[in-house]
Order: C-alpha cells, then sequence, then structure tokens
C-alpha cells in the first residue's frame, strides 16, 4: 500500500516541460541550435591540448634535436604558456558549458524505449552526464589553481613548469573526458536529445514535408 | 569487393559513432582561442599569449586534415535529403577551403614569428578575426546537419533504412 503511494506521489500528470512545451521549436529548444555542444568543442579541445603542450614541455630535452632539425624556433616556456593559457580558457568557458548542458538537459525530451550501447536507459545516461560534468567542472577547475601555483610560484624558476603528478592527473581526465563526452553523444545519436529530425520522426511526422 | 568493406551498424558507420565531430573539437576550439589571445595579447601587450596562439593555430591546421578525411568519409556515408544535401556540399567546400587558409595563416605567422615573437600586426588581427568568423559559419553548417537533419542518429539511419525518408 505504502509503495503504491509512493508510486502516485512520483507519478506526475503532465510533466514540468509541457508547461513551457509551446515555446519550444521542434528540437525542443527555444532556439535553433544547441549551445551545449558547442562549449564542449572548446571545453575538449583546450584541455586536451593544454596538457599535451605540458607534456611536450616536459620533455622537452628529448625533443631538442627533432625541432632543431625542423628548423622551428621553440622555447620550453612557450609550450608551457600554452599548458597554461588554455587550461586558463578551459576552466573559464567549462562553467558555461556545464550551465547550458544543464538547462537542455532540462528541456531533454529523449526517445522512449531505447537503450544506449552502453546498456543505460536515457534517464540513467543523463543523471551520470550531468553529475559527471559538474564532477569534470570541478576537476578541471582543481587543476587550474594547481596550474597556477605550480607555474607562479612553486616552480616559477625551473624549466619544467609541471610536476608529473600534475601530467598523470591530466592524462587520466582524458578517459574520464572520453566516457563523459560518449555519454553525450549517446544522448544526441541514440536517444535523439533536441535532435529535430528525431523528434519530427517521432512524433509521426514526414520530413520531406517538416523538413524540406 | 564490397564484402571486404566493414559492415555498417545502427550509425550507418563501421566505427561506434561519429569521428569527425570528435576530431573538430581540435580545429575549432585551437583556431577560435588562437585569435583570442592574439586579440589580449595585442591589447594587453602580453607577448606569452603570442606563443601560445601561434602553437594553437598550427595545431589546429594540422588536425584539419585529419578533420576532413574522417569527414568525407562519414559524409560519404550519410544519407542527406532536403535542404541538408545543400548543407552538406557549402559544408564540404567551406571545409576544404578551411584547409587552404589555415595553412596560409599558419604560415604568414610563422614568418612574422621568425621576425619577432613579440609582436603582431594589426593586419594578422584582421585575418584572424576573418577566419575565426568563417569557422563560426562552418560549425552553424555542421550544426545543422546534425541537430537539424540528425544524419548519422540512430532513428534516421533507420528511418532512411525503412524507406520513409
Amino acid at each position: 500500500m505504502l509503495v503504491q503511494a509512493m508510486a502516485l506521489a512520483y507519478s506526475p500528470e503532465a510533466t514540468p516541460i509541457d508547461q513551457i512545451a509551446g515555446e519550444l521549436g521542434p528540437n525542443g529548444l527555444p532556439y535553433a541550435l544547441p549551445i551545449h555542444p558547442n562549449l564542449v568543442h572548446l571545453t575538449i579541445g583546450l584541455f586536451v591540448i593544454a596538457i599535451a603542450f605540458d607534456v611536450v614541455g616536459a620533455l622537452y630535452p628529448l625533443e631538442k634535436r627533432v625541432f632543431r632539425f625542423l628548423a622551428l624556433p621553440i622555447t620550453r616556456g612557450g609550450f608551457h604558456d600554452v599548458g597554461w593559457y588554455n587550461l586558463l580558457a578551459c576552466c573559464l568557458v567549462t562553467f558555461f558549458t556545464v550551465a547550458s548542458g544543464f538547462y537542455e538537459m532540462l528541456t531533454a525530451v529523449p526517445l522512449p524505449g531505447v537503450v544506449s550501447t552502453f546498456g543505460l536507459g536515457s534517464m540513467t545516461t543523463m543523471l551520470w552526464h550531468g553529475v559527471g560534468g559538474v564532477l569534470l567542472l570541478t576537476v578541471i577547475t582543481a587543476m587550474t589553481v594547481w596550474r597556477g601555483f605550480q607555474r607562479y610560484l612553486w616552480r616559477r624558476d625551473m624549466g619544467r613548469q609541471v610536476q608529473w603528478l600534475y601530467l598523470l592527473v591530466g592524462l587520466g581526465m582524458f578517459a574520464l573526458l572520453g566516457l563523459h563526452g560518449t555519454l553525450g553523444a549517446q544522448l544526441a545519436a541514440e536517444f535523439g536529445v533536441h535532435i529535430a529530425a528525431d523528434q519530427l520522426l517521432q512524433a509521426g511526422a514526414d520530413l520531406h514535408t517538416a523538413l524540406p | 569487393m564490397l564484402e571486404l568493406l566493414p559492415p555498417l551498424n545502427d550509425h550507418n558507420l563501421p566505427w561506434m559513432d561519429t569521428i569527425h565531430p570528435i576530431v573538430v573539437h581540435f580545429v575549432i576550439a585551437m583556431a577560435l582561442i588562437g585569435f583570442v589571445f592574439d586579440l589580449i595579447g595585442v591589447l594587453w601587450r602580453r607577448p606569452a599569449l603570442f606563443e601560445a596562439s601561434f602553437w594553437n593555430l598550427l595545431f589546429a591546421t594540422g588536425a584539419i586534415f585529419v578533420v576532413i578525411i574522417f569527414g568525407q568519409v562519414e559524409a560519404g556515408l550519410a544519407s542527406p535529403y532536403g535542404a541538408a544535401r545543400n548543407i552538406l556540399d557549402i559544408h564540404t567546400t567551406i571545409g576544404w577551403s578551411l584547409a587552404g587558409v589555415l595553412s596560409l595563416l599558419t604560415g604568414w605567422r610563422y614568418v612574422l614569428r621568425s621576425r619577432d615573437p613579440e609582436a603582431l600586426p594589426l593586419s594578422f588581427l584582421g585575418a584572424g578575426a576573418l577566419v575565426s568568423a568563417l569557422i563560426m559559419v562552418q560549425v552553424v553548417l555542421g550544426d545543422k546537419l546534425i541537430w537539424t537533419y540528425g544524419l548519422h542518429t540512430v532513428k534516421v539511419v533507420a528511418a532512411t533504412r525503412e524507406g520513409l525518408i
């Protein structure tokens, strides 16, 4: 009896999205193209290249001859400049990446009955992607502070501007970002979230007339 | 001969998911941030940002060729319909053009950096602004192919195979 009552308490007649459904386009958003996936380009690109260039800077003694052969004038500090400024930019942008992600997840209407390649349903995928996004933002922010301390205080006068542990954490983050990004890609390509064509097909529309 | 090709999955791809939008992170992010770094570097007189910008631009230029290779394969395996056909054509044309434009911009930057790594002429900043604008147009076109027309999404691929599109 209690279980039945609880189940009823969690089964509202109309979902909250119905309150604004009239203002949304066929993609389930009040604008034509989602913002979150575009900011994701910046978050992932900037983070990966920041760590990659710090790795190049850290391994500089091994690479000197190659760059001399290429006649490409380089300084070790230049590589670490990329590592620092890209991570700083990544950190700033990612606040907006996560914020837009939450807005677009709150307005998401995944296709019903779909199970992802990972064997997860849409709600589980969204929950992991949402919580994971906040976790990644936290780690990116912490790493930016850590990187700043290394650059301006702890290792200011050293050739190698970053600790090996920092690079190791960065490489671990590559794996997390890859997994996290795959969940996001599944929300689009498998669950059809905010994809106009998928949503129209689900509604029974003919794409030749709905999307000429 | 056709049976030698790998089988296609429910995204109509021989691999798990589209690779083009993943590799393209490194063109969009690096080229755009390069321009932003140049702008801030000029306004705030921070030459260290010019160095970061140069490397980002160089990386973007290398990455765009990988992006084009995957883009061509995945475009070939997509079944564009309606206006998506035109959009894909324009996206392809701008994509190849951007490879040339980015290469030229990087070559110019290499010469500028060799002469004086701590200065940047306004003409380069202007060119960077134009290229950034072109990249944004290209992003919008690519976005339309995925987010409006759903190319390579499971639902659209299934509908295409059923002859509904």
